[in-house]
């Protein structure tokens, strides 16, 4: 008798400890939403469990996607970048005039080197100035769109060049997929090992978590924030060659706001806004939600405007959620 | 006694912050294997003096030996490559990571997997729950995050991994705040544990009777300068209260 009471106190307490051990996974949150959203989507349109329709989601995703595994991995090191949205469009922009001139894959180059050094000026502005990244960069944002509306008068260019690059980023592979798609999982895979896996990764974690501490403990975190300015800031470029390869035009207030849906995806990911922690799968998951909705919405007969109402009720509601979840661990 | 080297000695050592002088012409050394305490008041200058010794700011004048030889520290890295590390209540985990990503932060094992260096994650398990468990702390897993642990357990852990890596000179300070009576035990415990494996420890604290029972010398510290040095043998915790009180060493103690 004694012994079969026991057992069953093994067995629940088992049972507590795995649903907590899932529970735990950072990463369930913003599954949990992105499975109903599906499911939700898919029973009021029939048309979006398609090929087409995914494959149509997968190439907006994906440009969103990786400006905001490159927006969280800086915010998981404790900074903001708000100025991915005109490192955005001034990268399609400079990559157009510059593949016109010589060629696509010299003009992608220069447009990520530059990027990388906007990037440089983000991180060092905010550690030498001691100005919050957030003002340094929206500040950067504000001059880098102004510099790009001022210099192009509003007039779009279009592309005229070879099909070096647009091969490689996004021109078609067949049933809809498009490179663009596979380097989106791939920069996934590979930030998350990054930043789960390797020693750099740990600091990252670290100096947004508690930069007292990191320091303390040898971890140059100067360096390590400025190295993350600079990955958002190229993820951003990325992200705008990508989607001037697919429209052959670039125009200047491309990308407008898009800061903010890319640190929506991050929040609704998991990742904390005060930094210190947060996954990458989380934010393809949290990029996945935005896309999705953005065309499920119009597919089961919502006006397209209500897009923004629902993103924001989504970014809230996962707000709530995650911290949730995470005071149950903490 | 006095014929030994000392691990480490602080010559003449000056600190300035703006037009206020925080430390002024302070000579400490540390002996091997002893444990030293550090006392004065709130201001006394007791933390600026440890963070110059462990690299977090330099001072503005004056000299520190380590092991015998003359030692700039410009990073608490440098330090830390010498075997000085710093246990501080509130800077030494950072709480939103697990317990084994702080036991080998900055020193993190890897493994090579073709060209590249990955964390052994299993190596920095395994060793840090063999390591906090012989420490007494219980986790249900390393991966546990360190918000969950009581103050005594991160002090635990802080000590522990202090010792893990071989530390010759450990800082502490103010270890025993805010600990409950059974943890400052535990922590007086490890200490000790630490001196007898030949460690050095540098103990700072404001209140006399969390020192009194581990250290064998004291040197208290009074508005940037030092007052005064005794050993046990000479000196209750009352005549050490008086020191600091009054500022001065009492003729009866002076040798």
């Amino acid at each position: 008798m004694e012994k079969s009471t026991n057992n069953i106190g093994i067995e629940t307490r088992r049972q507590v400890l795995s649903f907590s051990q899932i529970r735990r996974w950072p990463e369930f949150g913003v599954i949990l939403a992105f499975l109903i959203l599906l499911i939700i989507f898919s029973i009021f349109s029939s048309k979006f469990l398609t090929l087409r329709n995914i494959t149509g989601i997968l190439t907006i995703v994906s440009e969103l996607g990786i400006m905001a595994i490159g927006v969280a991995f800086l915010m998981i090191a404790g900074e903001f970048d708000l100025s991915v949205s005109s490192v955005y469009a001034l990268s399609g922009f400079l990559f157009v005039t510059l593949a016109n001139r010589f060629s696509s894959p010299l003009a992608f180059v220069i447009t990520l080197s530059i990027a990388a050094f906007i990037g440089f000026c983000n991180g060092t502005i905010t550690l030498r100035a001691h100005i919050p990244s957030f003002i340094a960069t929206l500040g950067m944002m504000l001059l880098l769109r102004g510099s790009l509306l001022a210099v192009t008068g509003g007039e779009s260019v279009s592309y005229s060049s070879d099909v070096i690059m647009p091969t490689i980023l996004t021109r078609f592979i067949g049933y809809g997929f498009r490179p663009s798609h596979i380097w989106f999982l791939l920069l996934t895979l590979l930030f998350s090992l990054v930043l789960t896996n390797t020693r750099y990764g740990n600091w990252v974690f670290a100096t947004g978590g508690k930069k007292e501490v990191a320091r303390a403990m040898g971890v140059n975190i100067n360096k390590v924030k400025v190295t993350n300015f600079m990955l958002s800031s190229l993820m951003a470029s990325l992200s705008g060659c990508i989607v001037i390869s697919r429209f052959n035009l670039a125009n200047a207030s491309f990308g407008t706001g898009m800061e903010l849906e890319a640190i929506a995806s991050a929040v609704i990911g998991g990742t904390f806004l005060t930094g210190g922690y947060g996954t990458i799968i989380g934010v393809f998951f949290g990029a996945f939600l935005m896309g999705m909705m953005r065309t499920g919405l119009v597919m089961i007969g919502a006006p397209a405007y209500w897009y923004q109402a629902f993103v924001g009720a989504i970014l809230i509601i996962a707000a709530t959620i995650n911290l949730k979840l995470r005071r149950l661990e903490m | 006694m006095q014929e030994i080297t000392p691990l480490a000695k602080m010559v003449d050592i000056d600190k300035n912050f703006g037009a206020v002088q925080a430390l002024k012409k302070v000579n400490v050394e540390i002996r091997s294997g002893e444990i030293l305490g550090l006392l004065g008041d709130n201001g006394a200058g007791k933390s600026t003096l440890i963070k110059i010794l462990a690299g977090v700011f330099p001072s503005d004048g004056g000299e520190i030996f380590f092991e015998g030889e003359r030692v700039n520290f410009s990073s608490p890295k440098d330090a830390r490559a010498m075997g000085i590390e710093t246990v501080h209540q509130a800077l030494s985990l950072v709480d939103v990571m697990s317990i084994s990503r702080n036991f080998f932060l900055g020193r993190e094992p890897t493994k090579k997997i073709g060209p590249i260096y990955l964390l052994d994650r299993k190596k920095m398990d395994g060793e840090c729950e063999k390591a906090v468990t012989g420490l007494g702390v219980r986790v249900r897993s390393p991966n546990e995050f360190v918000s969950i642990l009581s103050g005594g357990e991160r002090q635990a852990i802080s000590i522990g991994r202090a010792m893990h890596f071989k530390v010759k000179l450990l800082i502490l300070d103010e270890p025993l705040t805010a600990l409950s009576v059974r943890e400052t035990k535990e922590v007086l415990r490890q200490i000790e544990k630490a001196r007898d494996s030949g460690v050095s420890v540098i103990f700072i604290t404001h209140n006399v009777y969390h020192v009194y029972p581990v250290a064998e010398r004291f040197v208290m510290l009074d508005k940037g300068i030092k007052i005064g040095e005794v050993y046990k043998k000479d000196a209750s915790p009352e005549d050490i209260i008086e020191i600091i009180a009054t500022g001065k060493m009492p003729e009866t103690l002076k040798s």
